[in-house]
């Protein structure tokens, strides 16, 4: 935890999915194009061009019938911290700065207008979650209508990804400073996709605030880059060292085998080890 | 002097170099990029000032509320109204894409008159008021003849305000045959109409539950009220709750569940009848409940113990006796177990067989109107309306026996048989219907057996739709008179589907109605109007705003404020003392529908010989199957696995598929005895072998390019399978065969 | 080998071989050279000053396009009218979001009727009252789409008064000339008046750089020790003395720029 100048305690948004409440449902898809003008295409079936800042896959736990098991993985963007605080792989390589990481929030950003669709950040994004416009967004015939002004609308040839809607977090500081405060409590900023989840899987808060809900589930451990102390809960892709802020919980434990790459001799480890 | 080359270099140079020590080329390029960043077809979403409206989703039965966030006039996003007793701010996919439905291509914008042929989507524009004297016309002409009752109405619903309205439309003009589209709920209500004598809703206390019991139904896969069970589903999962799915096919539901059981398709009461057996075998049931408060035990026991043993039942079912016993003992002995049924999301009714055998578990357990077990509940009695005063026509047509069969001496306490219509329409050579409305339903695209559906369809000389999109039925219709959505109009919400706490919802205008469309309240009243007499006398309202606000009395307030009405702490009917049947008693063996609860299994089409497989449905949240088709963003949910390009895939078990020589994503043609279609295998071991599954929902032949002509349509595959006991479709499958393309 | 020089020197040798008419012809060469560089450089001063002129006075002209605002509006005449100054009409919501200019609801409050003597309100309420038809006014300050400004962080966060960005507009009693950049489609107020983009007053500019100058100086100031080595601190503090406020590393959460994070002010 950082101090500055204006002694402002650094926050680091982050969110825990519980995947066993997690039904599947793709509320949480739908409710992240809604918010933020994602566009849509006649035939989405090709999943390397849909759009889908949300994306819920499907795991199975690879037995035959009838001991089959599936479970569900909502993967917003993981607003990777790196192995040095804001060292996400995107952000190491984007030529333009068209994506920053912030300190103060955590948050990884994209700033459209700088962005020139090289695509070197989806190539370094080890969970996908980097889209790319391929073509420019068609509303039919009065969609545009819908549309939020809190979300610049893209353009083809940028990329785009999740932002942890942060827009919500401009639009919730606004209100705070109405009111003559410049601290936001945990239920003014929440996710569109926390929001709708009608499972309630998705919880959303900042993991080095003590009291959120976020920490409070995970227990993130400072010493060893946020790994959770919670033995059920796990991060995708742990050992890259991407350093993610969304957390998992399952007590499944094939489901939380299933979020890393792990060798067959190593199928037996129960606890990720943390390599580099 | 001569300027010569030396001379107009020089010039140049010069002029680069002040071009450079002036704004320029600095300033133009700053302009470039910008001019580069503007491209005039990526719109500028306008601000404007924020405001929320609260309202009700009716896109299912489910009826959350939401919350409608609006910039200006322009409404931005749907969320789910925090403080909901349905959703408390969950929302589903579908109803968040509501927007979409409001202002997309498929809206019908203004009433239309087929021009052309049916189907052939020539269409002319014709004011309100021509279209509803073209309606009353022919209506009047229909009953100056004397057959007001070959008039008929199909509506997805028969509650709230605006369905009784068609219905009260029907009966002054003399037509008893106003029905309302099939679910599960048809053979629940019969269920309890024969074993509680009572006409009421199946609501289920899964909240206080901590044993469920599941025959099929994909509790999360849509069925009841989607967001609720979402909802009640994840306290499941913090508390303890066991689930116990039982289904051939590992639906979302399965694989969340503590334990998903493989069942033969179709052997669900069965089962239900052989946990019955273990439970009163070994006296697990409520003695109390079943001594003091049960007619019928006896005979009924004699009947379990004798037929229904768990190795019989085993070999029906295909699951292991073993499973079977410790099934029924830890249902029997859990404190508050439920027992459920109606396959995938509850839109196709199960035999009465199946049906009564799960009720009457329900029963053993002694958890009818019970806290944690089904209800019987009845609709908040708002709608008092003046008595209908029938003139000497209208009496003469209600006289007349229901063309869908319900109600008759075959079926006499079958409330509605829609699926039986077309047999009707096709048996005589005159078509005893006449002119048909539909509203709110999309028989064309959901009714099994598309084809026979359409033919007898075309027999039917004047059809009206009041569909708000082109759908399927629209598209085929003489007349649409398009119905303000429901982000666009008032409406009463009644009890969301399956809930035990009478729910009132008010859905409200969130924005004015984007197009030339019309309330179809506000149009049944001035269709009344129109015809005058005695059908008009008994609409004195003068618009459906007026009628729901009158209707809703004293409520209407804090409807407008709250967005619902709950009547919290609402008890259930007493369980002692709440039975009307003959008895006074929950009557596990009915003699008057002369109804043995026992296993029939149901007869569905097709030669095992020709048909080698089973064709099974399956239901997923992400394929709406109702009336209303994916809108564009949930269509981009449906997963690569089940819809590449145009082509939906079915699910086959690698057994299977080995022996036929069919591999991943292989081309082949799926035949059933109804029809065939070219589809691609999808390898899934959470099938049992021998089945395939097709997914609910696609193969729109209407609406727009998001929607159509993607996938297959189940209905066109299946037909409709008559249930001797209640005269209900409960066809849970077709068999079939599956060719290399 | 025959070398140029030599060749040179042969026909020079040639050329003086012959006397008196290649000598003239020598010294005619000799002034003509004088006079070609004169040329140049004339030329050269010609080219500049064309250039200069047309960068500085013909392009301005060319690239702004002037347009009327719909109604003359009289600022002075309005602020005396009300009691807030500026926040009567341009206002907050509840929610914290910025009114901006006037809806017409606001204006019906007092114009429900005709009010003095002017022939634009006479105009005003005719065609836009009456009708019920929104001003479609001209906004000077109107930024681009992927801007984020919150009107609320500037005046009630760090209560800024609004002629730090918007100059005495409050004190005109006419609005001035919107003079729209052709290839933009913005207000030259973005820009700023001058083409050169210099500026005497803080409200002269509103591009992202006068923005950022501001921010540098009073804004969001965060010491990151994370990201620089203690020599670059060294440097950084040295800097400093020698020219304060001008280093601008170290500050703000943004890890590439060490400025303010770009979605403080982009969506």
């Amino acid at each position: 935890m950082k101090e500055g100048r204006t002694h402002k305690r650094f926050q680091k948004f982050g969110m825990v999915i519980d995947l066993d409440k997690c039904t599947g449902c793709g509320s949480c898809m739908v409710a992240c194009m809604a918010e933020n003008n994602v566009p849509f295409r006649k035939d989405e079936s090709n999943k390397l061009l849909s759009i889908t800042w949300m994306r819920v896959y499907q795991l199975t736990n690879g037995m035959p019938f009838p001991e089959t098991d599936v479970c569900y993985l909502p993967r917003p963007c993981m607003q990777c911290a790196g192995q040095h605080e804001g060292h996400s792989p995107c952000v190491s390589v984007c030529p333009a700065i068209a994506t920053d990481y912030s300190m103060e929030s955590g948050i990884v950003s994209q700033i459209y207008t700088r962005c020139f669709g090289c695509r070197y950040c989806m190539a370094s994004c080890p969970y996908h979650a980097r889209y790319f416009n391929w073509w420019d967004p068609i509303w039919p015939d009065g969609m545009e209508k819908y549309l939020s002004p809190n979300v610049s609308p893209r353009m083809r040839g940028v990329v785009e990804k999740c932002s942890f809607c942060f827009h919500r977090y401009q639009l919730a500081k606004d209100r705070a400073f109405m009111e003559g405060r410049r601290e936001l409590q945990e239920d003014e900023y929440q996710t569109a996709c926390t929001q709708a989840c009608p499972a309630g899987a998705i919880t959303f808060g900042d993991l080095n605030n003590p009291k959120h809900a976020v920490s409070k589930m995970v227990e993130p451990d400072p010493k060893h880059s946020g790994r959770p102390k919670n033995p059920v809960a796990f991060r995708l892709l742990e050992r890259l060292g991407t350093n993610p802020k969304v957390y998992y919980l399952s007590s499944r434990q094939w489901v939380r085998h299933a979020g890393d790459n792990y060798l067959e001799n190593e199928k037996k480890v129960k606890k990720p080890v943390q390599h580099g | 002097m001569k300027i010569g080359r030396r001379g107009f270099l020089s010039f140049v140079i010069g002029g680069a170099a002040g071009t450079a020590l002036s704004p320029l080329p600095w300033k133009l390029t700053d302009d470039s990029s910008i001019w580069t960043q503007m491209w005039p077809w990526t719109p500028v979403p306008e601000d404007g000032e924020a405001s929320y409206v609260n309202s009700v989703c009716t896109l299912c039965p489910g009826h959350c509320g939401i919350t409608v966030r609006k910039i200006d006039n322009r409404a931005v996003k749907i969320e789910g109204m925090k403080g909901h007793p349905v959703n408390n701010g969950g929302m589903c996919l579908l109803g968040l894409s509501g927007l979409q439905l409001l202002y997309g291509p498929m809206r019908v914008k203004t009433p239309l008159k087929r021009t052309g042929k049916r189907g052939q989507g020539r269409w002319e524009k014709i004011s309100w008021n021509d279209a509803v004297s073209e309606v009353v016309e022919k209506l009047r002409d229909i009953r100056s003849e004397g057959h007001p009752q070959t008039v008929g109405f199909i509506s997805g619903s028969d509650r709230g305000t605006v369905s009784r309205l068609f219905e009260r439309f029907l009966t002054a003009y003399g037509s008893p045959n106003f029905m309302r589209m099939p679910s599960v709920r048809d053979s629940y209500e019969l269920t309890q109409y024969l074993m509680q004598g009572v006409q009421a809703l199946p609501g289920f206390d899964f909240e206080n539950t901590d044993f469920v019991l599941s025959f099929g139904s994909g509790l999360i896969e849509g069925w009841g009220s989607p967001v609720r069970m979402s909802r009640v589903h994840s306290a499941w999962q913090s508390a303890g709750v066991k689930v116990i799915q039982i289904e051939p096919r590992l639906s979302n539901t399965a694989a969340k569940s503590d334990k998903w059981i493989p069942i033969n398709p179709g052997t669900e009461a069965a089962l239900a009848m052989g946990l019955a057996h273990v439970i009163v075998k070994e006296s697990l049931y409520d003695a109390d409940f079943i001594e003091n408060y049960v007619e019928g035990f006896f005979d009924w026991k004699n009947l379990v113990i004798d037929k229904y043993s768990p190795d019989t039942v085993a070999s029906i079912t295909g699951i292991d006796s073993r499973t079977i016993v410790v099934l029924a003992r830890g249902f029997a002995n859990a404190s508050k177990p439920l027992a459920v049924c109606g396959r995938g999301n509850g839109t196709t009714p199960v035999s009465l067989d199946e049906c009564m055998a799960v009720h009457a578990l329900n029963a053993l357990v002694g958890n009818i109107n019970k806290k944690g077990g089904v209800w019987a509940v009845s609709e908040p009695d708002y709608i008092n309306w003046p008595e209908i005063e029938m003139d000497a026509k209208a009496a003469a047509g209600m006289q007349h026996e229901r063309l869908d069969g319900a109600g008759s001496k075959t079926y006499p306490f079958t409330r509605y048989l829609l699926p039986r219509l077309p047999e009707t329409i096709d048996s005589g050579e005159k078509n005893p219907l006449q002119a048909l409305f539909v509203s709110g339903a999309n028989p064309l695209y959901t009714h099994p057996d598309t084809r026979a559906v359409r033919n007898v369809f075309d027999k039917i000389p004047f059809v009206v739709s009041f569909s708000s999109y082109m759908d399927e039925t629209a598209q085929n219709a003489d007349l649409i008179l398009p119905n303000h959505i429901y982000l666009e109009r008032y409406e009463d919400v009644p009890t969301p589907a399956g809930m035990i706490q009478p729910v009132i919802g008010l859905s409200k205008p969130v924005v004015e109605p984007q197009f030339d469309t019309r309330h179809v309240g506000d149009v049944i009243i001035q269709m009344a109007k129109g015809l005058g007499g005695s059908v008009a006398k008994t609409f004195p309202w003068d618009s459906y705003d007026s009628c729901l606000k009158e209707t809703l009395g004293g409520r209407w307030n804090s409807l407008i404020e709250e967005g619902f009405w709950e009547n919290n702490g609402a008890m259930p009917p007493f369980f002692g003392t709440s039975y009307e049947t003959a008895s006074g008693k929950f009557e596990l063996i009915n003699k008057d529908a002369g109804s043995i609860p026992q296993f029939k299994p149901v007869s569905i089409e097709g030669d095992e010989k020709d048909y080698p497989l089973l064709l099974i449905p399956y239901d997923s949240i992400r394929l709406a199957s109702g009336f209303i088709g994916d809108p564009p963003f949930v269509m981009k949910t449906v997963e690569d696995s089940i819809l590449k390009g145009k082509d939906v895939f079915v699910e086959l078990n690698p057994k299977t598929a080995r022996k036929q020589g069919l591999g991943e994503g292989q081309r082949v043609v799926l035949t059933t005895p109804k029809g065939k279609a070219e589809v691609r295998v999808h390898l899934f071991e959470g099938i049992m072998p021998g089945l395939v599954a097709l997914p609910r929902g696609l193969g729109h032949t209407a609406g727009d390019e998001y929607l159509a002509g993607k996938g297959i349509n189940f209905n066109a595959l299946i037909g409709p399978v008559e249930d001797p006991d209640s005269g209900l479709d409960t066809a849970w499958g077709i068999r079939a065969k599956l060719e290399k393309a | 080998m025959h070398t140029l020089d030599d060749h040179a020197k042969d026909i020079s040798e040639d050329a003086a071989g012959e006397a008196g008419p290649n000598s003239s012809l020598e010294m005619n060469l000799k002034e003509q050279d004088t006079g070609a560089g004169g040329t140049i450089i004339l030329f050269f001063i010609l080219g500049l000053f064309a250039s200069l002129v047309v960068g500085w006075i013909v392009f301005p002209k060319l690239l702004y396009s002037k347009k009327k605002q719909p109604i003359e509006f009289n600022h002075v005449l309005h602020v005396e009218a009300v009691d807030n100054g500026c926040e009567s009409c341009h206002f907050f919501r509840e929610d914290g979001t910025f009114s901006g200019a006037p809806k017409l609801d606001q204006c019906i409050d007092c114009h429900e009727e005709i009010q003095g003597i002017s022939p634009d309100e006479i105009k005003f309420v005719e065609e836009y009252v009456s009708k019920g038809r929104e001003v479609p006014w001209l906004i000077y300050s109107r930024q681009p789409d992927c801007v984020f400004f919150s009107h609320a962080a500037h005046i009630k966060g760090a209560r800024m008064d609004c002629v730090a960005c918007h100059g005495h507009i409050g004190e005109s009693e006419s609005l001035k000339v919107y003079e729209e950049n052709r290839i933009t489609g913005y207000s030259r107020d973005i820009w700023g008046k001058s083409i050169g983009g210099f500026k005497k007053n803080t409200w002269d500019r509103m591009k992202m750089d006068d923005c950022a100058e501001c921010h540098r100086e009073n804004a969001a100031n965060i010491e990151r020790t994370d990201v620089q080595t203690p020599t670059q601190r060294l440097i950084d503090h040295m800097v400093n003395l020698v020219s304060p406020g001008t280093s601008t590393f170290g500050k703000g959460g943004s890890v590439q720029t060490e400025r303010d994070p770009c979605f403080a002010c982009h969506k």
